[in-house]
C-alpha cells in the first residue's frame, strides 16, 4: 500500500528494518494477512475534528530567536531597496549584500533543517529596485560548497551566475540594469543544481515598473518545501520557511484595502505547487510583468519558478485561510490564515 | 605416575599479603581500563569519530487502534536522546500528546496519543519526526479498534489459550489408557517419537525466536535474549530433574518427575505459541481463528502424548494426569492474554527462546531416562520413533503454516 522510499543516506544511517517494526508479531507467526473485516459495528467516531486546525501541530512551540533572520513574519514584508546612489549618467544604483553560508534553520516547529542560505534566511532577501535601475550585488561565498546567484530577468551573459561559479572565501559582483518590470527571482545555479535549490538557496527579485503600481499593503510570499530526512521528497511545505507558520500568527488586512501578494514558487521535487484564497478572488499578474491582470481567479498554479502578482481586497472582516490547493501540501505546512479587521 | 608436592601452609603474614597482591593484580587492569576509556573519551585517540547527522533509531513497540486515534508506544533505541518534534498521520500533520515527554533519552519509551478520525477496514500511516528532521513510520495495515483488557476481551484470550493449550493436550492424555496396553518395543517407539515431537517443536521454537529477534530494539540485543533464556532454561530445568531424582527412591517415581517435566517444557513452549496467536488477534488476524485453532488442535494433541509417554507402566492417578495437563496447557491462556495486551518483542522473544529451551531439555531427559531404565533402546526403533516424531509434527503443522 506504502510505496517504500529508496534507501537514502539518512534512512540508511536510521538503520531500521523496514519501518514498520510495529508489526513485530506478525512476521513470526504462521498467518497471512487478512482482508479488512467489513464493520458493522459503529464507526470509530462521535469524535470531533481535531486536525491541526486550531494551532498548528508541534510538540514545542517555534524555537526561533529575536534576530534570527529566517523569520516568516519579518521575510513577509522585508523588502530590501539596497543602498542608493546616482551614478554620474543620472541612472540610480543599487548596492546589495548577500553572503551565502550555511546554518540550520527552523522549518516547522522543533524540527530543523541543515540549510544553504543567502543572509541566513530561506527564502533569501526579497531584492527590490525599479526598472532601469541599475543593481550592484556583492556576494560573498562563506559555505563549503561552491555556489553563485542566477538572476532572472535580462541581463548579460557574464552576469547569469552559471558559469562563473564562486568558492568558498570568494566575492563576486553582479552588475546589471534592471529589466523588464515585474516579479522575479534568483537562485543558485551550480550542479547539482537540484540540490543547491531545495537545500534553500533561492529569493524573489522585484523590479517595479517605473511609474510604479497603486498603493497597496505588500506581501511577499516564496513557497517551497523542505525534505528534512534527505529523501528526495519534502517533509515539509512553507511559504517564507516555517511549516503553518501564518497559522499560528495569523496575517492582519484591513477591510477594503488593496492587498498585494507577490508570489514565486521555489519548491523542489514536486511539479507544482498552488495558492488558493478562501472567500475571495483575485486579479493575476503572471510574472508582474504586464499592468493588465490576466486571470480573475480564487486560486493558481505554479511550476519551480513560476511566479506572479495577486491583488485583492476583502469586504467583511473575519478569519480567511489560505494555503495550497493540493490538500497534501496544505496539510504538510503550506496553510495559514488572513485575520481582516475593520 | 606424579607425585603430588605437599603443599606448605603459608604464614599469616605472607597469606595477608598475597591476598593484597592478588587483589591488587585483579583490580589493577579494571583501573588501567577505566584510565583508556577516560583518555579514549577526552581525546578520541586521534580517530575523530564524529557524524555530521545524528543516528537516530525510534523503534515502535505498540501500536494501538483506540475510539478516538492512535496510541503508539516507542522507544528510543539509538545511541543519544531524541526529541518527536512532529506527528504525521496520512501524510497530514496532526496535534499529538506525548507522555512523559516528547524528548526519549536513550532507551527511553513514550507513549505518542494522537487524536484522530481513523476509518474503519482503512490502512493508516503514522510518522513521527524528530527534531532533527528523520522520520520513522508505524503502519496500521487494517483499522479497527484494538482489543482492551475488558471483561469481554479477556475472556476472549482465555478461550484462545483453552483451545490451543488446554483442550488439545487433555485429548492427548485421554490415550492413557490405550497406550498402557503397549508391549516394551512399543513404549520404546512412543518415547522415542516424543523425543521426534519436542525436537521438532524446539527448532521451530528456535526460529521463530531468532526471526523475532530482528525486531528487537538493537540494545536489548535479540540475539542474547535468545541465546541467554534458551541456554538458561535449558541447564535450570537440568538441574530441576537431578535434583528430583535424587530425591526420588523408585524408578517409577522419576519417571513421573520426567512426565512433569515434559509438562513443564511443553507448558513454556505453549506460553510462547499463546503468545503469538494473542498478538496475532491484536493485529488483525483473527479471520484465520477458526482454521489455525483447529490447526493448533491437531498439532498439540501430540504434546498431550508426549507428557504421559514416560509413565505409561506406572498408575500415576487421576490427579496428577490433571496436574500434568494443566501445566502443559494452561500456559497457553497467559501467552495469549501477555499476547493480546501487552505485547513486545523483547518479552515475545525471551519467552520463545525459555519454550526452545524447555522442550529441548525435556528431550535431553527422555534420552537419558530411556538409558537408565535400561528400555530396550534398539537403534532402529529409535530412528523409526523419532522420524514418526519429526513427520507428525511437520505433517500436523501443515494445518497452521
Amino acid at each position: 500500500m506504502f510505496i517504500n522510499k529508496a534507501m537514502s543516506r539518512r534512512g540508511f544511517l536510521k538503520g531500521t528494518i523496514g519501518g514498520a517494526a510495529t508489526l513485530a508479531g506478525l512476521q513470526m507467526l504462521r498467518f497471512r494477512r487478512v482482508a479488512a473485516q467489513s464493520g458493522d459495528e459503529d464507526p470509530p467516531g462521535g469524535m470531533a475534528h481535531a486536525g491541526p486546525m486550531d494551532g498548528s501541530p508541534g510538540q514545542v512551540g517555534f524555537q526561533m530567536q529575536e534576530d534570527d533572520p529566517h523569520d516568516p513574519a519579518k521575510i513577509l514584508t522585508d523588502f530590501d531597496t539596497g543602498q542608493v546612489s546616482t551614478l554620474p549618467d543620472g541612472r540610480t544604483l543599487r548596492e546589495y549584500e548577500i553572503i551565502a553560508y550555511d546554518r540550520e534553520v527552523e522549518v516547522a516547529k522543533g524540527v530543523t533543517f541543515p540549510a544553504w542560505t543567502y543572509n541566513g534566511r530561506v527564502p533569501g532577501p526579497t531584492i527590490r529596485c525599479t526598472e532601469g535601475d541599475v543593481i550592484r550585488v556583492k556576494f560573498t561565498n562563506a559555505s563549503v560548497m561552491p555556489h553563485t546567484i542566477h538572476f532572472h530577468g535580462i541581463h548579460p551573459a557574464n552576469m547569469d551566475g552559471v558559469f562563473e561559479v564562486i568558492q568558498l572565501g570568494e566575492m563576486f559582483t553582479y552588475e546589471f540594469e534592471a529589466q523588464p518590470f515585474g516579479l522575479h527571482l534568483y537562485h543558485c545555479h551550480v550542479m547539482p543544481l537540484k540540490r543547491h535549490i531545495h537545500k534553500g538557496l533561492y529569493g524573489a527579485f522585484i523590479i517595479d515598473p517605473k511609474a510604479g503600481r497603486p498603493p497597496a499593503r505588500e506581501l511577499i510570499m516564496v513557497m517551497n518545501g523542505f525534505d528534512t530526512d534527505l529523501d528526495g521528497e519534502n517533509e515539509f511545505y512553507t511559504v517564507n520557511g516555517k511549516a503553518f507558520y501564518f497559522q499560528d500568527y495569523p496575517i492582519s488586512l484591513k477591510v477594503g484595502e488593496l492587498v498585494r501578494v507577490y508570489l514565486v514558487n521555489m519548491t523542489e521535487f514536486d511539479p507544482i505547487n498552488s495558492f488558493h484564497l478562501h472567500a475571495e478572488m483575485f486579479y493575476y499578474y503572471p510574472a508582474g510583468t504586464s499592468l493588465a491582470p490576466a486571470e480573475y481567479n480564487d486560486n493558481i498554479m505554479l511550476c519551480q519558478g513560476q511566479r506572479g502578482i495577486l491583488e485583492f481586497t476583502y469586504r467583511t472582516p473575519g478569519r480567511y485561510m489560505f494555503h495550497a490547493h493540493q490538500s497534501e501540501f496544505a496539510e504538510l505546512g503550506w496553510m495559514g490564515f488572513f485575520d481582516v479587521t475593520e | 605416575m606424579i607425585e603430588q608436592q605437599p603443599s606448605v601452609p603459608a604464614a599469616p603474614e605472607t597469606k595477608g599479603r598475597s591476598m593484597i597482591s592478588a587483589l591488587v593484580l585483579t583490580v589493577g587492569p579494571l583501573l588501567l581500563l577505566a584510565g583508556v576509556i577516560v583518555a579514549f573519551l577526552n581525546t578520541s585517540a586521534g580517530l575523530g569519530f564524529s557524524l555530521p547527522v545524528p543516528v537516530e533509531k525510534l523503534d515502535f513497540e505498540h501500536v494501538q487502534v483506540v475510539p478516538d486515534g492512535f496510541r503508539l508506544t516507542v522507544r528510543n533505541a539509538g545511541q543519544d536522546p531524541v526529541t518527536i518534534a512532529q506527528v504525521a498521520v496520512d501524510d497530514a500533520y496532526w496535534h499529538a500528546t506525548i507522555e512523559p515527554s516528547p524528548t526519549l533519552a536513550r532507551l527511553g519509551q513514550a507513549a505518542v496519543i494522537i487524536n484522530y478520525p481513523w476509518v474503519e477496514g482503512d490502512a493508516h500511516r503514522i510518522d513521527l519526526l524528530t527534531a532533527s528532521g528523520l522520520k520513522f513510520e508505524a503502519v496500521v495495515p487494517v483499522a479497527f479498534e484494538s482489543p482492551r483488557p475488558t471483561a469481554q476481551s479477556l475472556w476472549g484470550y482465555t478461550l484462545i489459550g483453552i483451545f490451543v493449550g488446554i483442550i488439545p493436550v487433555f485429548l492427548g492424555l485421554m490415550w492413557f489408557p490405550a497406550l498402557r496396553k503397549l508391549n516394551r518395543t512399543w513404549l520404546n517407539f512412543l518415547l522415542s517419537l516424543t523425543m521426534g515431537l519436542l525436537i521438532f517443536l524446539g527448532v521451530d521454537a528456535t526460529s521463530e525466536a531468532l526471526e523475532l529477534s530482528a525486531q528487537v530494539p538493537g540494545p536489548f540485543q535479540g540475539i542474547g535474549l535468545v541465546t541467554i533464556g534458551g541456554v538458561v532454561t535449558f541447564l535450570l530445568l537440568e538441574t530441576i530433574t537431578q535434583r528430583q531424582t535424587r530425591a526420588r527412591r523408585s524408578e517409577a517415581a522419576g519417571r513421573l518427575t520426567l512426565a512433569y517435566m515434559i509438562a513443564l517444557g511443553i507448558g513454556l513452549h505453549n506460553l510462547g505459541e499463546g503468545l503469538a496467536i494473542g498478538a496475532a488477534y491484536v493485529v488483525g488476524e483473527a479471520s484465520l481463528g477458526t482454521f489455525l485453532v483447529v490447526g493448533f488442535i491437531i498439532q498439540n494433541i501430540t504434546e498431550g502424548l508426549a507428557i504421559i509417554a514416560p509413565v505409561l507402566r506406572d498408575r500415576p492417578g487421576f490427579k496428577h494426569l490433571i496436574l500434568m495437563g494443566m501445566l502443559g496447557g494452561a500456559p497457553a491462556i497467559l501467552g495469549a492474554w501477555i499476547g493480546g495486551f501487552s505485547y513486545s518483542p523483547v518479552a515475545a522473544t525471551l519467552f520463545l527462546a525459555i519454550g526452545a529451551g524447555a522442550v529441548f531439555e525435556v528431550a535431553y531427559e527422555i534420552a537419558r531416562l530411556m538409558r537408565a531404565d535400561k528400555l530396550l533402546a534398539s537403534p532402529l526403533v529409535n530412528l523409526g520413533g523419532i522420524t514418526a516424531g519429526l513427520l507428525l509434527m511437520y505433517i500436523t503443522g501443515i494445518f497452521v503454516k
